[in-house]
């Protein structure tokens, strides 16, 4: 502490830091319930499904796709720098390559056995999952990646919405014509999302020093009632001219505007509602452009697949269709309904695994996503340092377990099973 | 399915985005660099081996030096020694034919003395036979030939040597 005061360097960098974590603690969550929270942005809106960010034909576009490839384009170039001129004496890239490409053959050999080329043949499939893991869990994590992106207006939340309640309303009720059906799965979709929050955008920034406070509920953008409703299901029931229906016509008036057309309270807790007046800004939801590959399940699902489907084919490849069904697929009659019982669980189990795959990269870095998101908001400008080195940290394990663990089911499906086969020539 | 957006169109796109990625990777780095690292083990395994081959072949190449240096000095000592011998030798021979020189210079010195010696006793007794016979000749005036007084000087004069010789 004697030292600090002394050096003039050392001290200014403690005073920044103190400042900055004043800063942050007032700027953030804690400080907006005291009237500042003047860093504090809205909670993006946390949905489970990637977002479309744009159509190519009509195939919609994720943005954990985009990052799927940005991530894929960074592997790409580093295997591309390593592979192209490889030198006995190696250097730069190629030094980084080989060095995990040689951490996982000895790995592999290590685990199939020990001996020298051992485990030749899973190399290649756990070296790539090791790495494609690896880096979309990290380009994941990138500045901008889950909070640039475009606003999604009220028109568009409604029309996404609406489509797939259409396809429900038509197939119950196929009387309708079109008009009844679009007018019929609008009034499904408001009782339904009635209350769901949107955000209030300044132009095309969250105004800043609002907090989590810019949301805004539906109803206070399209101004409908209980009884507004009821009257459109009626008149649709009645099979009226819906053109004439005056409500249904404001609805769609309101939506087609988007912006917030009253104030309201919010309850942020305790005893008091403190009034918000967010009238006339648009209102609308943030798509993010960017989303870490391994936050959606079609990712993980889909590495996962591949893993489990690779593993089977290991299996068969090295005992056989007989040998390797023959786990799984075991006659009641000769090996007894005990051992049909256990090969159809071990079946089972092969499924499992996949789903375990799936969810286990899935679970921790849409966690990630969120812890990093949450830390953003309580102490904005410093809360996301060290956890941006745990995901970093996260990140490599879990592209390690994944790896490791598609090697060990791929060990174990090759190995033949010494009791069975002498069990075999027993009977 | 709906709520976690799973949808097979989606699946397809990242099972399709991941197999070309495994796909570029193989091609790209995993092929080159498996072959690489399998052919660096091999030539390391070969310098190791002709490294083993060359340090035997020092080691083996050391002795045989050291077994040529051995024999050479052997060599050196038997040439130096031979030389000594035949110096020694060579010298007493020399040695021996300068004595025999040497002494057949004084035997022949010795026998030229010897005939010198003789040849001037005999001329010294002829003379002195002849000066005592002159001598004689005018004290006995012709009472004695000429040959008998020669006669009777060699006795004398043999029995004079004979004596001094004793």
């Amino acid at each position: 502490m004697g030292k600090l005061l002394y050096s003039p360097k050392l001290l200014a960098i403690a005073i920044a830091a103190i400042a900055a974590l004043l800063v942050s603690v007032a700027g953030g969550a804690l400080g907006a319930s005291f009237g500042l929270g003047f860093l504090g942005g809205p909670i993006p809106f946390i949905s489970i499904p990637a977002e479309r960010v744009a159509y190519i034909g009509s195939y919609p576009l994720l943005n954990s796709t985009v990052m799927f490839w940005v991530g894929g384009f960074v592997l790409i170039f580093i295997a591309w720098r390593a592979g192209r001129n490889v030198k006995d004496i190696p250097s730069g890239w190629q030094n980084l390559m080989e060095m995990i490409y040689e951490f996982f053959s000895n790995t592999v050999d290590g685990v199939a056995g020990g001996t020298p080329k051992a485990g030749r043949r899973f190399l290649a499939l756990v070296s790539t999952i090791f790495l494609v893991v690896m880096i979309i869990n990290w380009v994941g994590i990138l500045p901008g990646v889950g909070s640039i992106g475009r606003i999604e207006s009220i028109e568009e939340w409604v029309h996404h919405h609406a489509a797939e309640l259409e396809a429900d309303v038509g197939a119950s009720n196929p009387e309708y014509n079109q008009e009844q059906i679009e007018a019929a799965a609008l009034v499904h979709l408001l009782e339904e999302h009635g209350s769901d929050t949107f955000v209030a955008f300044d132009g095309i920034f969250v105004p800043l020093g609002q907090g989590e406070q810019a949301r805004v509920p539906l109803n206070k953008i399209v101004s409908f009632t209980d009884a507004d409703l009821h009257e459109i299901e009626l008149a649709i029931e009645h099979g009226d001219d819906l053109a004439h229906v005056g409500t249904l016509e404001s609805i769609h008036h309101d939506i087609e505007a988007g912006v917030v057309k009253s104030k309201f309270t919010y309850d942020v807790g305790g005893d008091k509602e403190t009034d918000y007046n967010f009238t006339g800004r648009t209102a609308g939801l943030l798509v993010p452009y960017f989303r870490g590959a391994s936050t959606d399940i079609n990712t993980t699902l889909a590495i996962a697949i591949i893993a489990m489907f690779t593993v089977q084919l290991w299996g068969f490849r090295a005992l056989g269709v007989r040998g390797y069904g023959g786990k799984f697929l075991v006659n009641p009659i000769t090996k007894g309904p005990i051992a049909t019982f256990v090969g159809v669980l071990e079946a089972f189990g092969e499924l499992t695994r996949t789903i375990s795959f799936t969810f286990r990269l899935f679970g921790n870095m849409f966690a990630g996503e969120i812890l990093l998101i949450a830390m953003a908001f309580l102490l904005p400008l410093i809360g996301i340092i060290p956890f941006m080195g745990l995901e970093l940290f996260v990140g490599v394990i879990q592209a390690y377990i994944f790896a490791m663990l598609t090697l060990v089911f791929g060990v174990m499906a090759v190995a033949s099973h010494g009791d069975h086969d002498s069990h075999a020539e027993d009977h | 399915m709906e709520a976690l957006g799973i949808t097979l169109q989606q699946l397809l796109t990242q099972l399709v985005s991941f197999l070309i990625l495994f796909f570029l990777l193989y091609k790209l780095a995993y092929g080159p660099i498996m072959g690489m690292l399998d052919s660096r083990a091999q030539k390391i395994k070969e310098s190791l081996e002709a490294a083993e081959n060359a340090r035997l072949e020092a080691a083996s190449s050391a002795e045989r030096v050291e077994a040529e240096i051995a024999s050479a000095r052997i060599d050196g000592q038997k040439i130096v020694a031979e030389a000594r011998d035949a110096a020694s030798k060579l010298r007493e021979q020399e040695q021996g034919r300068a004595r025999v020189e040497v002494e057949t210079m004084i035997e022949r010195a010795r026998t030229d003395i010897g005939r010198e010696k003789d040849a001037a006793v005999e001329e010294v007794r002829k003379e002195f036979a002849s000066l005592v016979i002159a001598a004689a000749e005018r004290i006995v005036e012709g009472s004695l030939d000429a040959k008998s007084h020669s006669k009777l000087i060699d006795k004398v004069l043999e029995e004079g040597l004979s004596k001094r010789n004793n």
